[in-house]
């Protein structure tokens, strides 16, 4: 998926991942990939400034410990982080779910499919 | 002299973390640990790649692909935009300091000028306007203000001299508030990022030389006014002066006491 595309979603996606336990960055950008079955590909610096700027809002949490003998900053999702990912999920639920009704059911031969890396557009 | 070992080239972890220390905005430690995390995440990658097969040049040459442009690291441009908290809150207590002194010493001036007024009298204070310049109706109020005055003038400069004492005072209770909240902030603000935001001394030397600057302006007025209007109107440069002079001097004072205590070793 176009990374332009996927930044929007960004931080509903970051807090999604660290829903699921704590991670540093490389952990999230890969737990990212994997469940999304590797669709969701977008330069992988790009999710510090948005980690940094979700800490700075208090919706995510950082402490710096040693794993597999190197340092590195550990994110966790906080009480405030896990109520504004409920809200937006749910916002985007409605949004999808809107977007759906409106495109209605494929026409016949049409094969609805997620989009995979390496799919062509 | 001896390469250190990460200087050697073609490293290319080594040459993504030069570019992105120097794109970086932020304070210190924001930068630090910014590059401490991206090299984690970076040696991580090829540490991967080497699993899958790649040669060490072609797993450092992945992970920085795979990284992206060293701007998508470094987020917006928000050094330019907007200065860091801490270098926002140091730019507060400086502004803070310098305006409560400020006028804490238009303050002082008052009081400096009570003496002069009572010995040299309303017209070495403040100079007359020119007789053009009020109407009647002017003089009916300076002289209601000034009862047992019966000249226009006299009124005038006794108001005015009341006046300026009377600014002087306000001034220097607003500087007085201003130097609470100041300290105010400064207990609040005492972290270090805030404190290293600028270079020890910075709020001191800019006083000093502001109040510097104020104090050779007014001198070189009341020494004008004193050679042109023979003294008249010349206590008010004066008594400006004096104080911008105690005002420069308690900066100076403060900046070598800061120097001193910052001095390394």
């Amino acid at each position: 998926m176009r990374s332009e595309r996927l930044k929007g979603h960004l931080d509903l996606l970051l807090m999604s991942v660290l829903s699921r336990g704590p991670g540093h960055g490389y952990e999230v950008i890969t737990r990212l990939r994997e469940r999304s079955d590797g669709a969701f590909e977008l330069p992988e610096g790009t999710v510090y400034p948005a980690l940094h700027r979700l800490e700075e809002a208090s919706l995510l949490a950082s402490a710096w410990d040693v794993v597999s003998g190197r340092r590195r900053r550990i994110y966790r999702l906080t009480p405030a982080g896990a109520a504004a990912l409920a809200e937006q999920a749910e916002q985007w639920r409605e949004f999808s779910g809107s977007v759906a009704r409106v495109l209605g059911t494929p026409a016949a031969g049409v094969t609805w499919r997620p989009l995979r890396r390496g799919a062509p557009a | 002299m001896t390469r250190h070992a990460a200087d050697a080239p073609g490293d290319a972890i080594e040459d993504y973390l030069d570019r992105l220390l120097v794109t970086l905005s932020g304070s210190p430690r924001q930068v630090r640990h910014t590059l401490a995390e991206v090299e984690a995440h970076l040696r991580d990658a090829v540490a991967e790649g080497m699993a899958a097969g790649l040669t060490e040049p072609d797993a450092q040459a992945q992970a920085v692909r795979r990284m992206g442009p060293v701007t998508g690291v470094a987020g917006p441009r928000t050094g330019l935009a907007r200065p860091s908290l801490a270098l926002a809150r140091r730019l507060m207590l400086t502004a803070a300091l310098i305006g409560a002194a400020g006028f804490v010493a238009i303050g002082g001036a008052g009081l400096v000028a009570r003496p002069l007024l009572a010995a040299k009298g309303d017209a070495f204070l403040t100079a007359p306007w020119p007789q053009a310049s009020y109407t009647r109706a002017d003089c009916a109020r300076w002289l209601a203000g000034t009862p047992g005055t019966h000249s226009c003038v006299a009124a005038m400069l006794a108001d005015h001299a009341g006046d300026f004492l009377l600014e002087a005072t306000a001034a220097g209770l607003l500087g007085l508030l201003g130097l609470a909240g100041y300290f105010a902030l400064r207990r609040r603000w005492r972290d270090r990022a805030t404190l290293t935001a600028l270079p020890a001394g910075t709020a001191e030397a800019l006083g000093a030389a502001l109040a510097a600057v104020a104090a050779v302006a007014c001198f070189g007025t009341a020494f004008d006014t004193e050679m042109t209007q023979r003294g008249v109107g010349a206590g008010e440069p004066w008594s400006l002066g004096v104080a911008a002079a105690v005002a420069a001097a308690v900066f100076a004072v403060a900046l070598r006491r800061t120097l001193r205590r910052t001095r390394p070793g």
